[in-house]
């Protein structure tokens, strides 16, 4: 591959292993000067890989890279720093109890004579930093106080201050809301016209379409392609990540609502410091509808599906499940109606240290054996079936459940909440972490769920997700729904804006607070 | 395309194997580590290792007073087995069978009953003895979230010092020595043999191993309680009830090691003696990890103790080399038995923060491809 005074990386031949599994196969990718380029895939395409290489992070077991000219073979991030990339995590690297302007500085600090830490000098820095890239930001405020999009930016002007010339955005709208990305895209391209790259890393292939100048597809480990981002749809995109057709929308009718599965009435709840997370929320869900709840992440929405599983304690209010009145005990909640699959599958959903058939096992063991007694091959039994049933690839009854990809060991939680006959549902991000292939199928499962009577609730980060899932939308704001949408009458702009707290129901804002803490 | 399947048996069968490799290769090295000492000490390896192998092995007499010196590490390595799989940190073994050692030692002594009532009377005594110890760390344990590790850690002393104030003062027996009047004839358990002390109560130890592995293996609790244990929140979200279990858990646990101190009082010293115990539930918590918390690896872990204790005072007595050689051995398997764990924890963090989905998520996909 010829190297031109025009790009800005060139990637040639990079090949990855840990151990015996091939995580980049050979991988050939160049960046232009002034581009978004944009690196989609689905979970464990190697992506980030790719990307953890050309920042430091590991080094490739063949291949050459290329900065602006120069070959380079990094030892750590500090290196890939000094030739010019930054890199913009998914999950941020701030230190939360620090202001924006010691964030910004934190590794290169400007110094006084006396070597001491020149902060004065840093927050001029910052704040005209912030200024020349429409960043603008409180160089004074404390991270921890700031929301989730302002956050990034903080990572942004982190990277901008240590001069990066090519800036990695691994994942970065997964915590914004539709405008709040908008607001980023602009940025985007301000940097990529004053002659700067961006390597764009998501899954989330509209917004792709919407801002990328070049689109580079991979698959498996393997660079497949990289397109201008001319004539191209998200289908075709769709299907070159997944090597197959697919649907992107799940094909449902309408739906046909019945009697109330779900009451919330009056919820209030604490969060972990003892302010308040819900205040005054109430909503029902019926049998026969899927209602999905958006929100920006942090919004209670956790708090909200953690009272209704039981595992928290409200501080008021009442929760009805198929009419039984439930508090903090997940087994009477779960014997109630509920079937549960939570967004945290490592820590909550699953025990990863666990054989599949355990975690199956866990919630139904009172089928496996009469009284006290406890049949483990009853219990590997069932677990057999609904691996076929549930068609979990590479799934064994006796295989440990970290083994799994992140689709199939959704799939596990699945299955094991499915198979009861639970008749609410509350699937939690059913899609984060899942390949493109099985976000089909749980989706078509939840409709069928839905078709078969029962009650489904869904939390999502993911406005895509809602839109093609859900009969009716609730947004929830800072602990509150401000919002009850059908789904069919709205779009995502008025979604977005209810997320955002930019229009909301009642007009009137929660300040008073703290009435039945414990 | 080869068939991958396995039998569930034969999974089976090849994780009970894998689990054993590390203890093993803990107590190899811990031979070969001992081996270069006594070769630094001017002795042959051979020889002594033969020695102790004879001493505790080798005849009736030898062997009988093996079972005698592992019937206490049955009972503390199992109450330690049986919470550590719980995920309970109990340390507290030693107190907990102090304690039970006392109170058996009290109704032993203090109430005449026919022995078909008082032997178990006495027994049921050190079990309530032992639980009672360990119902401290456990409610602050499970009801205040007061870390275990050092509640146990600061009642073992107490418990030590506690006994032995009753043992000197309170309750003293007549004479020079700080210890309660024996215990009744009908209170003892039947000793086996002339040759050592080995006596009814290594039977039980015995029993209770095999009764909780296939608790584990066959009851609902069992089960439960392994879930708990290796990830308590899930537990919970399946409606387990964790924090009754964890409780009830921990008071089983603890009455184990103090049903460990009737042993010792009721069955080879018939009276409670102050400071009577070496460390029997400090070593319970090696024996505990070497067999990975397995009831029936706990057999086979105390043997090894009990014969390297009784093998040791052979040792001493034909060679001259310290018994305490014995114990650098047990000491060595404890660090190594350690350092995996201490490993293993490492490598999960740098897995967890370098490479958080694509090892994997890729991994199923890849074996799709090469079988198509």
């Amino acid at each position: 591959m010829t190297q031109s005074i025009h790009d800005s990386v060139t990637i040639t031949g990079v090949h990855k292993k840990f151990g015996d599994f091939v995580a980049i196969h050979h991988a050939s990718l160049t960046v232009r000067r002034g581009e978004v380029h944009a690196v989609i895939g689905e979970n464990g395409a190697g992506k980030s890989t790719l990307m953890n290489i050309l920042y430091g992070m590991f080094p490739p077991n063949a291949g050459q890279i290329n900065v602006e000219g120069k070959d380079v073979s990094f030892n750590g991030p500090s290196e890939a720093i000094e030739a010019g990339i930054g890199m913009v995590h998914q999950h941020f690297k701030l230190v939360p109890s620090l202001s924006v302007a010691e964030n910004i500085i934190i590794g290169s600090e400007p110094l006084t004579r006396q070597g001491l830490v020149d902060s004065k000098k840093a927050e001029v820095e910052a704040e005209a930093l912030g200024r020349r890239f429409g960043l603008e930001l409180d160089p004074r405020a404390i991270v921890s106080d700031l929301p989730v999009g302002l956050q990034q930016r903080v990572e942004i002007l982190k990277a901008l201050y240590r001069d990066a010339r090519i800036l990695i955005l691994d994942e970065p709208t997964a915590v914004l809301t539709p405008q709040e990305t908008r607001e980023l895209f602009v940025t985007m391209r301000a940097f990529a016209e004053s002659g700067r790259s961006i390597i764009f890393i998501t899954h989330k292939l509209r917004e792709v379409l919407a801002v990328a100048d070049r689109i580079s597809v991979m698959r498996q480990g393997r660079l497949l392609q990289t397109l201008d981002n001319q004539n191209v749809t998200a289908q075709q995109l769709a299907s070159m990540m997944v090597g197959r057709e697919v649907l992107l929308k799940v094909k449902k009718g309408k739906a046909n609502a019945g009697e109330t599965a779900l009451e919330v009435l009056h919820l209030r709840a604490n969060g972990q410091q003892g302010h308040a997370v819900l205040e005054d929320l109430s909503f029902s869900v019926r049998h026969g509808e899927i209602v999905a709840l958006a929100g920006v992440q942090g919004n209670g929405q956790d708090e909200v599906v953690e009272c209704i599983a039981g595992l928290r304690r409200a501080a008021s209010g009442e929760i009805r499940i198929g009419g039984l009145k439930v508090g903090a005990n997940p087994e009477a909640n779960r014997n109630a109606g509920l079937a549960y699959i939570p967004a945290d599958r490592g820590g909550l959903g699953l025990s990863l240290e666990c054989a599949i058939w355990e975690n199956m096992a866990v919630g139904h063991i009172d089928q496996f054996g009469s009284g006290p007694w406890f049949s483990p091959k009853a219990a590997r039994d069932v677990c057999s079936r609904l691996i076929s049933e549930f068609d979990i690839r590479g799934a064994d009854p006796d295989k440990l459940a970290k083994a799994l990809s992140g689709g199939n060991q959704q799939k596990v939680q699945l299955a094991r909440e499915l198979k009861r006959n639970a008749h609410l549902i509350i699937a939690e991000q059913p899609s984060q972490g899942v390949d493109i292939g099985s976000i089909e199928s749980i989706h078509r499962t939840l409709v069928a769920m839905r078709d078969a009577g029962k009650a489904v609730f869904v939390v999502s980060a993911d406005l895509d997700e809602v839109f093609s899932l859900s009969d009716r939308i609730l947004v929830i704001y800072r602990g509150q729904i401000v919002a009850d949408l059908n789904t069919y009458d709205t779009d995502l702009e008025t979604v977005g804006r209810f997320m955002g707290g930019i229009e909301s129901r009642t007009g009137q804002h929660m300040a008073e607070g703290h009435s039945h803490a414990h | 395309m080869p068939i991958k399947r396995t039998s569930a048996a034969g999974n089976a069968a090849l994780l009970a194997l894998r689990s054993m490799i590390a203890p093993m290769v803990a107590v190899a090295i811990a031979l070969i580590v001992g081996g270069a000492l006594v070769i630094a000490l001017g002795d042959n390896p051979v020889e002594v290792y033969g020695t102790i192998v004879q001493g505790s092995l080798v005849g009736w007499p030898n062997f009988l007073v093996t079972l005698q010196t592992m019937t206490p590490l049955l009972f503390t390595g199992l109450a330690v087995a049986v919470a550590f799989r719980a995920g309970l940190w109990n340390i507290g073994a030693e107190g907990q069978l102090i304690m039970g050692a006392l109170c058996s030692g009290i109704v032993g002594y203090a109430v005449e009953l026919p022995r078909f009532i008082h032997l178990p009377l006495c027994l049921i005594a050190a079990m309530l003895g032992g639980a009672i110890w360990g119902l401290i760390p456990a409610v602050l344990r499970v009801k205040f979230r007061v870390n275990e590790l050092v509640v146990c850690l600061m009642m073992n002393p107490i418990a030590l010092l506690l006994s032995g104030w009753i043992a000197a003062r309170v309750l003293k027996a007549p004479g020079p020595t700080n210890k309660l009047p024996d215990v009744l004839d009908s209170a003892g358990l039947t000793n086996f043999s002339v040759y050592s002390q080995v006596n009814a109560g290594f039977v039980i130890g015995l029993f209770l191993c095999i009764l909780f592995a296939f608790i584990n293996l066959r009851t609902k609790i069992g089960f439960q309680w392994r879930m708990i244990g290796l990830n308590p929140r899930f537990a919970n979200y399946g409606g387990m009830q964790v924090e009754r279990k964890a409780l009830s858990v921990f008071l089983i646990s603890a009455a184990i090691a103090g049903l460990g101190g009737a042993e010792q009082v009721l069955g080879q010293y018939h009276a409670f003696y102050d400071n009577f115990s070496p460390g029997y539930g400090f070593d319970g918590i090696a024996v505990a990890m070497l067999a990975g918390n397995n009831p029936i690896g706990v057999i086979l872990a105390a043997l090894l103790f009990g014969a390297l204790n009784s093998g040791g005072v052979v040792l001493q007595m034909m060679t001259g080399l310290s018994k305490y050689l014995v114990q650098v051995l047990q000491f060595i398997i404890v660090l190594i038995l350690s350092a995996r764990f201490s490993w293993e924890w490492l490598k999960a963090q740098r897995v967890s923060v370098v490479e958080p989905q694509p090892q994997a998520e890729a991994l199923p996909k890849n074996a799709e491809t090469q079988e198509n």
